[in-house]
């Protein structure tokens, strides 16, 4: 019999996903199975299960301590320019660290900048917004013109599977989030705002960002989590 | 179990400090978290040198990675030891062909001893339950899955190493996972 006669083909979808953890894929079969992941939500999810279940087997090992230079190695390794150049400029904390755009009154200038040269319209005077994280980077530079918004996302997690959305929440109180769109990590993209909200957009407003589903919240509320959010200031 | 909740929480607050590019961050993640996984890399690699290697390249995953580390997901450690066993995995798999296939032997059989951290109380739970999962599988296949989790082997070592059919141990890793699935989720 094939080994496979067993396998109820709804489920056989997914043992893969186990497989995987588990460790029993060959080279070829990781990669194919990898390169799965950041598109199909549901296989991550599946992965997700399995390493926090499965995990706590490695409890059961032994701590080692490992010798004292592995430390000097990771140091000297992080502080190559390797360990930076892999990942894409916008994506780069270090890029951003250098350029001191962690501070929202440069990262103003350099959106001034962006007006100056023609990027942004400056028919009107542009709202400016700087969305972090909890660990106080800067995620996401955006700047609204009129209707026009402008999204430069600085450092997002790039190989989660789910979907980011911006949202923009007016302020005032019992205020509901308004979607805005998807963006993609490390593109910079222009997205255009309703008539509605825009009329009554002022600063104090605030723009944040959740993981969703492919395709954005169903629900058309935030569903996941909020990474990253920040207020709106005249420019 | 507070101890060790906030330990979790101190250590993704750290992880969240390297996400920021925080050096210093990385070292207190390292400190706290180095001995188990250079233990996890030994026990999958079995050898010194690869261990070290290895170990080495999950810290630097780990400052590249930071930032796609959520809590609400995962919990840190739960994310690097998956990390770790991935780079081991792919170590495994890069070895030349030809590799030592070690029989198993009977001490694997043989549960391993109460894990120290059993006082966690939310991990004891999980691995109780994971624990009494893996008891309802027959003894053979229950021993397949865990010679794959802690080494790594391919369905073929596994076969080869435990003398049966490669169908057969397909079979057998395939059925006690949609079983575990089951019982996981009871």
């Amino acid at each position: 019999m094939s080994d496979n006669d067993t396998i109820d083909p709804a489920n056989g979808g997914k043992v893969i996903a186990a497989e995987y953890v588990l460790g029993v894929l060959g080279a070829e079969e990781r990669r194919e199975f990898e390169r799965r992941l950041p598109r199909e939500p549901a296989l991550a999810a599946e992965v997700a299960f399995w390493e926090e279940r499965l995990g706590v087997l490695a409890d059961a090992v032994a701590p080692v301590a490992p010798p004292p230079h592995t430390w000097s190695q990771i140091e000297a390794a992080i502080q190559s320019p390797e360990a930076v150049r892999r990942t894409s400029l916008w994506q780069s904390l270090a890029f951003w660290r250098v350029f001191g755009v962690a501070s929202a009154t440069l990262a103003a200038a350099s959106i001034a900048a962006l007006v100056y040269i023609g990027l942004v319209p400056a028919t009107r005077a542009p709202l400016m917004a700087t969305l972090s994280g909890s660990g106080g980077q800067p995620n996401v530079v955006a700047t609204v013109t009129g209707n026009n918004l402008l999204v430069v996302p600085a450092s997002l997690l790039t190989n989660d599977p789910r979907a980011i959305e911006l949202w923009l929440i007016l302020p005032g109180p019992g205020q509901r989030p308004h979607s805005l769109g998807l963006i993609e990590p490390g593109q910079a993209m222009r997205l255009e705002i309703p008539p509605d909200l825009t009329a009554r957009l002022t600063p104090e407003a605030t723009l944040a960002i959740s993981l969703e589903p492919p395709g954005g919240s169903p629900t058309g509320q935030p569903t996941g989590p909020v990474i990253a959010s920040g207020k709106l200031t005249r420019l | 179990m507070d101890v060790d909740a906030t330990r979790s929480s101190q250590l993704a607050a750290a992880l969240a400090r390297v996400a920021g590019g925080d050096r210093a961050a990385l070292r207190l993640v390292y400190q706290d978290t180095s001995a188990k996984l250079f233990g996890v890399c030994l026990r999958m690699l079995k050898d010194r040198s690869e261990a070290e290697d290895v170990l080495q390249d999950v810290y630097v995953t780990v400052w590249r990675k930071a930032a796609s580390f959520d809590p609400a997901r995962a919990s840190p450690i739960t994310w690097m030891v998956a990390i770790t066993r991935n780079r081991a995995i792919d170590r495994l798999r890069a070895r030349a062909a030809g590799g030592r296939l070690e029989p198993i032997e009977a001490a694997d059989v043989v549960r391993d001893p109460a894990p120290a951290a059993l006082e966690r109380v939310e991990l004891a739970q999980q691995q109780q339950r994971l624990a009494r999962c893996l008891e309802e599988l027959e003894a053979r296949q229950a021993t397949a899955v865990r010679a794959a989790f802690f080494d790594g082997a391919t369905y073929e070592e596994l076969a080869a190493r435990m003398n049966v059919p490669l169908g057969t141990m397909k079979s057998w890793i395939r059925r006690s996972l949609l079983k575990l699935r089951a019982c996981l989720e009871r």
